[in-house]
């Protein structure tokens, strides 16, 4: 798969982004941000009120996921533009998702909401408004999504890539710096995992990283071996379905998967082993 | 806070029932004294890297829950505006950072 499969830029939405079979989806954790202001023809999905189950730690089931995207008018043979805040994050997760249920068509917006707003380009509050589907998902894909079972059987086999910050890694910080540090789980990081933050992935206006610099960090810099197989992690998943795009869907890795438990899972388990510090 | 979620609201999370003992990073951004509203807030470490980002409130706002030490804060806004101001941090200490774009 070559980066043109999955990521388009800006000028590219501006141009098809009125296409028949092309909907442009923004997907936040807070979709207030929508309310603001979108890109024209954008509808919504919101990660927690529409992605995730509302009683029970998973997300939403397939006959879920398959009324929704129904209710928003995406059809099977939609192409998908997933775009956000947080550095496509949830954009990320979102697109995750839709790999796991078997969408065909689904593409990432380099650079995001954050790449669009710092370009000054056109946001507008029209919502639009698309007509019902009768869209069909697959059973999720059980190759990119790991449990945390065969995460504490992969310590020292497996690739692990801790794609937390480097303080959450060592234990310093428990949640990202822009929340309240929490007291519920255990600091520190999955013995042998690499820390390799998202966020090197990532140039400062949200845009991906080439190719080449991308295997650089992965593979020359951070140790990885690419001739294994691969679960990253964060802290519940988003982050890490970041980096599982750049391992998976840019760089071709055949076999990764996201650990969407993460750190608020594994670092509430008893009797699991942790590692503290910067690691090696 | 919940730990279902990890966004990052505009302007930065409220400050929490246990703030004073957070060690907390906010500030404004503004230019020629009004509030820059279209722009991000970056917290490096003393490394240089990346550690979280707000987009930036409606009053130019951003606030960090950091660990005791130094940081950074890099400002991006329109216009290739990129800005670095350092910043200490501590437990039950709020740092004030104002920064002019």
């Amino acid at each position: 798969m070559s980066r043109s499969d999955v990521l388009v830029d800006a000028d590219w939405v501006d141009a098809h982004k009125n296409d028949p079979g092309v909907v442009v989806v923004e997907v936040d954790e807070d979709t207030s941000a929508y309310d603001t202001g979108h890109i024209q023809g954008a509808i919504k999905l919101d990660w927690k009120k529409d992605l995730q189950d509302p009683v029970r730690r998973d997300f939403v089931d397939r006959a879920g996921f398959e009324a929704l995207l129904s209710e928003r008018g995406i059809s099977n043979d939609d192409t998908v533009i997933l775009y956000g805040g947080n550095n496509n994050w949830f954009a990320a997760y979102a697109y995750w998702y839709f790999r796991l249920y078997g969408h065909h068509s689904v593409k990432l917006l380099d650079g995001g909401r954050k790449k669009w707003e710092l370009d000054s380009r056109e946001l507008v509050k029209d919502v639009p408004d698309r007509p019902r589907t009768s869209y069909r998902a697959t059973d999720q894909d059980s190759a990119i999504r790991a449990f945390r079972d065969e995460v504490v059987t992969a310590i020292g086999k497996l690739n692990l890539v801790d794609v937390r910050s480097p303080d959450e890694f060592a234990g310093r910080l428990l949640a990202p710096a822009h929340l309240p540090q929490e007291q519920a789980q255990r600091g520190g990081h999955i013995p042998t995992a690499k820390n390799v933050p998202w966020s090197k992935a990532a140039n400062d206006d949200g845009t991906f990283k080439t190719d080449d610099e991308l295997r650089t960090l992965y593979r020359d810099q951070a140790g990885l071996d690419f001739s294994r197989d691969t679960i990253a992690y964060c802290r519940i998943g988003e982050r890490s379905a970041h980096t599982w795009f750049v391992l998976h869907e840019l760089l071709d890795q055949p076999n990764v998967k996201n650990y969407d438990g993460s750190w608020t899972e594994y670092g509430s388990l008893v009797g699991v082993p942790i590692e503290l510090g910067d690691g090696q | 806070m919940t730990s279902d979620g990890c966004g990052a609201p505009a302007g930065g999370a409220a400050l929490p029932a246990d703030a004073g003992r957070q060690a907390i990073v906010q500030g404004q951004v503004t230019r020629d004294g009004a509030a820059v509203q279209t722009g991000y807030a970056r917290l490096l470490n003393d490394g240089g890297e990346f550690v979280a980002e707000v987009p930036l409130g409606a009053d130019g706002g951003f606030r960090f829950f950091a660990a005791p030490g130094s940081w950074t804060v890099r400002v991006l806004a329109p216009g290739g505006i990129r800005v670095d101001r350092p910043v200490t941090a501590d437990f039950g200490h709020v740092s004030d950072v104002a920064v002019a774009v």
